[in-house]
């Protein structure tokens, strides 16, 4: 997660739009808009980008209901972050799961895998009141499929057709898109059909059902309009 | 990191990254786009490849990873692994660890010997919830390098002015130690 890769935008919108009681689903729960810079501390101050909005901004604002993420809390225990907070005071629940588990979740919804078994959980708490089988000997739990109403993903490059491309670790941008009924691309650029060449698209545009550019004047404020 | 002269390592980050250099450190010099844990730009060396989290993943899970170097609150004789929980937050953090503990051929774990309140952290059994059962091959901690094998926690170097016996002193489960253990080189 980072302000590269983020579909900050759409965050922002939905953030916007009011809607609540959402379960949202993410390798982490953010930040929060006011400690948001520290994604890019690497950049001196005044060059970091404002416009960074990541899912810390609708656990602040009180829109989630449940988060399923691989990381619910700060690494440190000075470190919390909106999610944590509300989750100390019983405001959200939370499913923690690994990520290579959470990612073939997903991964399945989009390619209409019900379960699958995986080595990776047994004998931790992620294995409760789930079936474990054995094959050669080694338990696997079974997990599920995990299908969203929407999936938000971020890509430097598309066409309209929806085809994505991306620049650096792909991450769960590409292994999101199509797991959900509607799949909303925000990208830096949307270019003419055929710019995209067979061999460069990394998400083929049938997975993809909206794709919205960034504007080129970033944003400072998450509640100003595009 | 400390990498030898004249051996090429293939480093993989779970975002999915395999083959990325050092840190850039020159914000000039960083490609944003090209980071580990989402903070940390690094390089970008002839060979190196990017793929989604899945793909990531399954490489991971798949058995293709030979070494993966992980944190410990805690660690016991069978090998098991809790770095998830710390105490009085509401949940854990998993990140990719329960996978990266399962997948690679050879799991590390580099912590402190002891808490910040001098508890051990190498136990007969962890009282924390575990991030993966039965994965840790190795421990190397700021006083001792150990193996553990078939329940066993076998001590296998201490650091400069450290003993076997001072080592076990903090160690909340009985070390084997060979007759000889050597001081850590660097």
């Amino acid at each position: 997660m980072s302000p590269w890769n983020h579909p900050s935008y759409l965050v922002a919108a939905v953030a916007r739009r009011g809607a609540t009681d959402l379960i949202a689903v993410s390798t982490a729960m953010g930040r929060g808009v006011a400690r948001s810079q520290e994604q890019s501390r690497w950049l001196p101050e005044d060059r970091r980008p404002t416009d960074y909005f990541d899912i810390g901004l609708l656990a602040e604002l009180g829109r989630i209901r449940k988060g399923i993420t691989s990381f619910p809390v700060g690494a440190r225990h000075s470190l919390v972050y909106p999610f944590e907070e509300r989750l100390a005071r019983g405001e959200v629940e939370v499913e923690v799961i690994g990520q290579g588990s959470l990612a073939e979740r997903i991964r399945s919804a989009r390619a209409g895998i019900a379960a699958f078994y995986t080595p990776v959980g047994p004998g931790t708490a992620v294995a409760d009141g789930k079936e474990v089988r054995y094959f050669r000997g080694v338990p696997h739990v079974l997990e599920t499929a995990l299908h969203a109403d929407f999936a938000l993903v971020r890509a430097q490059r598309a066409d309209r057709r929806g085809n994505l491309w991306f620049r650096g670790a792909r991450t769960f941008n590409e292994t999101m898109a199509g797991a959900a009924t509607v799949t909303i691309a925000e990208v830096d650029e949307i270019v003419p059909l055929g710019e995209l060449g067979p061999d460069q698209i990394h998400v083929p545009g049938v997975y993809v059902q909206r794709v919205v550019e960034r504007p080129r004047a970033p944003a400072t404020d998450w509640r100003a309009l595009r | 990191m400390v990498l030898p002269e004249g051996r090429e390592i293939l480093l993989h980050s779970e975002l999915g990254v395999l083959g990325y250099g050092p840190v850039v450190t020159d914000p000039d010099e960083a490609d944003p786009f090209v980071t580990i844990v989402g903070t940390l730009p690094v390089a970008s060396p002839p060979g190196i490849a990017f793929m989604s989290h899945d793909e990531s993943f399954a490489m991971i899970r798949g058995g293709y990873l030979d070494v993966a170097v992980l944190g410990g609150m805690q660690i016991d004789r069978d090998g098991n692994l809790a770095n998830t929980q710390l105490a009085g937050k509401p949940a854990g953090n998993l990140g990719g660890a329960p996978d990266l503990a399962y997948g690679a051929k050879r799991t590390v774990v580099l912590m402190y010997h002891t808490t910040s309140s001098g508890e051990p952290k190498i136990l007969d059994r962890c009282t924390l919830p575990l991030t993966a059962p039965r994965c840790v091959d190795r421990v190397v901690t700021d006083v001792a390098v150990m193996d553990i094998r078939h329940g066993e926690i076998i001590l296998r170097e201490v650091a400069p002015g450290w003993t076997p016996r001072a080592v076990q002193a903090i160690t909340a489960a009985r070390l084997s130690i060979p007759g000889d253990v050597p001081e850590i080189r660097l």
